[in-house]
């Protein structure tokens, strides 16, 4: 396996005086479902920014192999409400200087796996919160991105539209292999997803525990309930808990 | 059905009766005309004098449009210009909030100095001008501040030039406050150009102002209340032509303007 990024040392403390991240280190395969997992404000976020070169690091860097594709899929759809959804799917392809009708044809094209080739002209106010959310997976997928971020995407879904929104995840995945890093606070959802989970501890954020799921793909719902998911979550509780005491 | 309909004939047969009643009190209480003419005397005044009442109208409405347009225009560009730089936000919006808060009416004069009197006109531009110009620069500015951080992160994450981002995010963002800051920057334009060629108070600005002073002096109260009437209407056809562009700009995706 090739290495998609590494994190080497990467810290991060705010002009106001905040330790957002300690020091991380760690080396990301390509291909991999890697999940950061930890408790609220343990400044999981702040790592995926620093991978997106949305903050800077004040210590330590993220090492490419060489020039990646970037995919970013936020808490919130983070949709454009003026236009359809064929236009926000659009929008990283025609920044990148892709023609208009092409990026638009591509992005129907994107649509039609999540489900939504019938909602192509539909303003996000038209649509429901988990078809928002699979727009804007549709629009960090839509550029091929050899990485795919996301932070907290389902968190504000309800537990059904979040159990859709994991497997359609995982299948996208599954035939694209794009590296994903997820941000979570839920550990059944980290295990769900996730070959490697990466569990962070609180203020500061530092790496506690490095965890591999060695269930293979493809999982459902069966896997939801079976022993070795079970056994997983029980394990990262114990470590979440001994993390918060 | 009945009910829209309803909606329609209640406002309308309250008016009617409104001026029905003015009309009947009028002349019912023996009220002199030079306190309050009665709506037939005002309607008269459109025939008798119409000429002149539609030539000031004009003469008002253009500085309105004019001071409105300058007003957007200047507004709109100073308030990118705060967008793409800080430090000249920094720099000059103390000196719009100044000329803001000064009350137009004590500028006035100093502008008809600067001017001179000759070019009244201009000064009447200048204050309403100066009136309108400050509610499109703050909703604006207000506006492009308001656009959503996740989104602004989006477009850096894809390379976007200012250029992209200020066309395909910070102006559609903006335009629901931009287009209420501009609906309330229309009646005040129209208020700018009333209260300039008040303080004008020359017979070179021949706007609506100056003949309601005009007939004033002469007791022609009728007279009066018509280049009033001529005033609110240009008012409301103005909100109304703006409200109407603010509806097809922003129904389709905007909370403000759903049923």
């Amino acid at each position: 396996m090739s290495t998609a990024l590494e994190l080497e040392r990467l810290a991060k403390t705010f002009p106001n005086g905040t330790v957002a991240l300690a020091e991380l280190s760690a080396e990301i395969e390509a291909g991999d479902f890697v999940s950061l997992l930890g408790p609220s404000g343990c400044g999981k976020s702040t790592v995926l920014r620093l991978i997106a070169g949305l903050e800077r690091p004040t210590q330590g860097q993220v090492r490419w192999p060489g020039p990646v594709k970037l995919g970013f899929v936020f808490q919130e759809p983070t949709l454009m409400a003026w236009a359809t959804a064929t236009e926000n799917v659009a929008l990283p392809l025609e920044l990148a200087g892709v023609a208009r009708n092409e990026a638009g044809d591509r992005a129907r094209r994107a649509l039609e796996p999540m489900g939504l080739a019938n909602f192509a002209n539909a303003l996000p106010r038209e649509l429901s919160g988990g078809m928002r959310m699979r727009v804007s997976i549709a629009r960090a997928l839509v550029a091929e991105p050899a990485v795919l971020l996301m932070d907290e995407p389902f968190a504000a879904l309800d537990e059904f539209t979040r159990s859709q929104l994991n497997d359609d995840l995982l299948r996208l995945w599954g035939e694209r292999r794009f590296t994903t890093l997820f941000v979570t606070h839920s550990v059944f959802e980290a295990v769900y997803l996730s070959r490697r989970i990466l569990i962070l501890g609180a203020r500061p954020a530092r790496l506690v525990a490095d965890i591999t799921n060695p269930t293979p793909y493809p999982r459902d719902s069966l896997y939801r309930t079976s022993t070795e998911f079970n056994a997983l979550v029980r394990r990262i509780l114990a470590i979440l808990q001994d993390v918060m005491t | 059905m009945i009910r829209n309909a309803l909606n329609l004939i209640l406002p309308l047969a309250l008016f009617a009766g409104l001026i029905w009643f003015w009309e009947w009190s009028v002349v019912h209480w023996e009220v002199p005309a030079f306190i309050l003419p009665p709506p037939s005397a005002i309607l008269a005044v459109f025939q008798s004098d119409g000429a002149s009442l539609y030539g000031s109208a004009a003469t008002t409405l253009a500085t309105t449009l004019a001071a409105f347009a300058l007003a957007v225009i200047s507004g709109t560009a100073l308030a990118t210009l705060f967008a793409a730089s800080r430090l000249a936000e920094a720099m000059l919006s103390p000196y719009a909030v100044i000329l803001q808060v000064t009350p137009v009416i004590a500028i006035a004069p100093l502008i008809m100095v600067w001017v001179g009197l000759d070019n009244a006109w201009l000064a009447v531009l200048i204050l309403a001008w100066i009136v309108a110009f400050f509610p499109v620069l703050a909703s604006a500015t207000a506006g492009l501040k308001a656009v959503d951080p996740n989104l602004r992160d989006l477009f850096r994450l894809y390379d976007a030039t200012f250029w992209e981002t200020f066309r395909r995010l910070l102006v559609p963002s903006a335009l629901p406050y931009l287009l209420a800051g501009i609906k309330t920057a229309g009646g005040l334009a129209l208020a700018g150009a009333v209260i300039a060629e008040f303080a004008a108070a020359s017979g070179n600005t021949n706007g609506l102002a100056w003949r309601i002073l005009e007939a004033g002096n002469r007791l022609q109260i009728a007279k009066m209340f018509a280049a009033l009437v001529l005033l609110a209407l240009i008012g409301v056809i103005l909100y109304a032509i703006l409200s109407v562009i603010e509806w097809l700009l922003l129904h389709r995706w905007h909370g403000t303007q759903r049923p």
